[in-house]
């Protein structure tokens, strides 16, 4: 699947990338932006739901993977991973400071269904298979459970008390869905 | 092999990989994968999975995102060298730049220029190093600076939102204690109330309404033994705000002060403990300004009844 190494760069590629960022040579970060930006602006967006917030969000994310760089340890993982945790975790923040603000958890869960019922004809890219075998192969309800726990920024726990179903239901099925991810990355 | 079956099974790496976890856990799962390699190579697994997940979500960004973007990013992570510094680097590389032209092996880039650039520290010219060095700690000094501040500022907004919440918490119970406090009282009156209804010691002594109320209904409960006097009002009429009712104990004809009815007592609301009275044949009640009076206006007399 030629398709999933589009973001992922290839191990050779990633560890040079990670040699000159970590030997603070600032034209990395344009070709680190050419690499990964569409997939971090896609989970950005995913869960801050606005274009502006999400390039605010993208822009701080690259001062804070520039500066924190030090503590990215090639040995416990990907690079993608690492930028994708600090991504998500700025975008999670975004949005629950704008939840603190209006109100309710629960109010959040309702417009972000809406929101994405609305964004996802336009954020569909038809070239993209991997997203149509996803729709193929998760069921569902495994879906709605990855969802919530990855654009949503849920716990488990959250997902259970929101979806009003036992947690360890929802651990199987978030266990469920990814090992049926990993099925389509090999 | 069996626990490491369990702790994969348990959802952990899952939580690890989503964000889930305290610091204090992660490390946990991270000395977990360090130490086997079956643990390592499921976290691998999940994380992968989960950013194919993200990957097949990617979007273009906008047009002109890309150079709003870079261009605020180059301008922040080189943003603390000030301008006098650089002249000083621009200076010095120059310098260097014009005192190296023999040896071209070595050619100083800025390093906007799209390719790695290899710079062993052994040929990298002295006068370059030193100031690049001092300003590269001014850069981090600076950052690190920034970053304090913005994670003060985080967690001053953090600290607000806390006190606030401790505060309504504190008022909730506040109120919640004096809520408890009236109904504890109430309580109380309650009980005593039930107390003195249920006594064989106190006689009951219904006081019928007299011709000008015929209506009016009430009980004194008295305890010859104790002295002590109750009243319990069924039903008297209404009185304007500056009268009030007067209980009376007549004793061998003499009236006694047996105390002024309070508005609750009056319409009913519950038992009342009037003065002690030491004996008496009848109780009556008067209507009298408020406060009482020192003698009863017969012809006000509402009810009367003897033990």
């Amino acid at each position: 699947m030629s398709d999933n190494s589009l973001i992922s760069l290839p191990p050779a590629a990633e560890a040079d990338l990670v040699r000159r960022l970590q030997a603070r040579d600032e034209s990395a970060m344009t070709l680190f932006y050419e690499r990964y930006s569409a997939a971090l602006y896609g989970v950005i967006f995913r869960i801050v739901k606005a274009e502006d917030e999400s390039e605010d969000v993208l822009q701080e994310a690259l001062v804070k993977i520039w500066h924190a760089f030090a503590s990215y340890d090639p040995g416990k993982g990907r690079l993608f991973t690492w930028v994708l945790n600090i991504c998500r975790n700025l975008s999670i923040d975004k949005i629950r400071s704008r939840q603190h603000r209006v109100g309710s958890r629960t109010q959040g869960l309702d417009d972000s269904l809406t929101a994405q019922r609305q964004a996802a004809p336009t954020t569909f890219r038809p070239e993209h298979i991997g997203l149509q075998e996803i729709t193929q192969k998760l069921i569902p309800e495994q879906r709605q459970i990855i969802d919530l726990l990855y654009f949503e920024g849920f716990t488990q726990s959250e997902v259970a008390e929101e979806l009003n179903i036992p947690l360890g239901t929802v651990k199987t099925r978030a266990r469920t869905a990814i090992k049926v991810l990993s099925k389509l990355i090999r | 092999m069996e626990n490491i079956q369990d702790y994969i099974e348990s959802g952990i790496l899952e939580q690890y990989a989503l964000g889930e976890l305290s610091a204090a856990e992660q490390a946990t799962v991270e000395a977990q994968a360090a130490q086997h390699p079956e643990i390592r190579e499921e976290l691998t697994q999940v994380q992968q999975a989960l950013g194919f997940y993200a990957e097949a979500h990617a979007i273009t960004p906008p047009a002109g995102m890309r150079e709003r973007v870079l261009a605020n990013v180059m301008a922040r992570i080189a943003a603390p060298k000030t301008s006098s510094t650089l002249r000083a680097d621009v200076d010095a590389v120059a310098q260097a730049n014009s005192s190296t032209t023999a040896t071209p092996a070595y050619v100083p880039q800025p390093s906007a220029a799209g390719e790695a650039v290899v710079r062993p520290m052994s040929s990298a010219p002295m006068p370059a190093a030193a100031p690049a060095g001092r300003s590269s700690w001014a850069m981090a000094a600076s950052v690190a600076l920034i970053l304090s501040l913005a994670g003060n500022a985080l967690l001053y907004s953090r600290w607000r939102d806390a006190s606030a919440d401790v505060v309504a918490l504190q008022n909730d119970k506040a109120q919640f204690a004096t809520t408890t406090t009236v109904v504890e009282r109430k309580l109380g009156d309650l009980r005593q109330e039930n107390q003195v209804l249920r006594s064989d010691e106190f006689r009951a002594v219904a006081l019928a309404g007299t011709k000008t109320s015929p209506t009016a209904h009430a009980k004194v409960l008295f305890n010859a033994a104790t002295h002590k006097v109750y009243v319990d009002v069924r039903s008297l009429p209404a009185l304007p705000a500056d009268k009030q009712y007067q209980l009376w104990a007549l004793d061998k004809g003499k009236p006694i002060d047996a105390g002024v009815l309070t508005v609750a007592t009056a319409t009913g609301e519950g038992i009342q403990h009037m003065k002690d009275i030491a004996s008496a044949q009848t109780f009556a009640m008067t209507i009298e300004p408020a406060g009482g009076s020192a003698s009863p206006t017969l012809s006000t007399m509402t009810v009367v009844g003897n033990i």
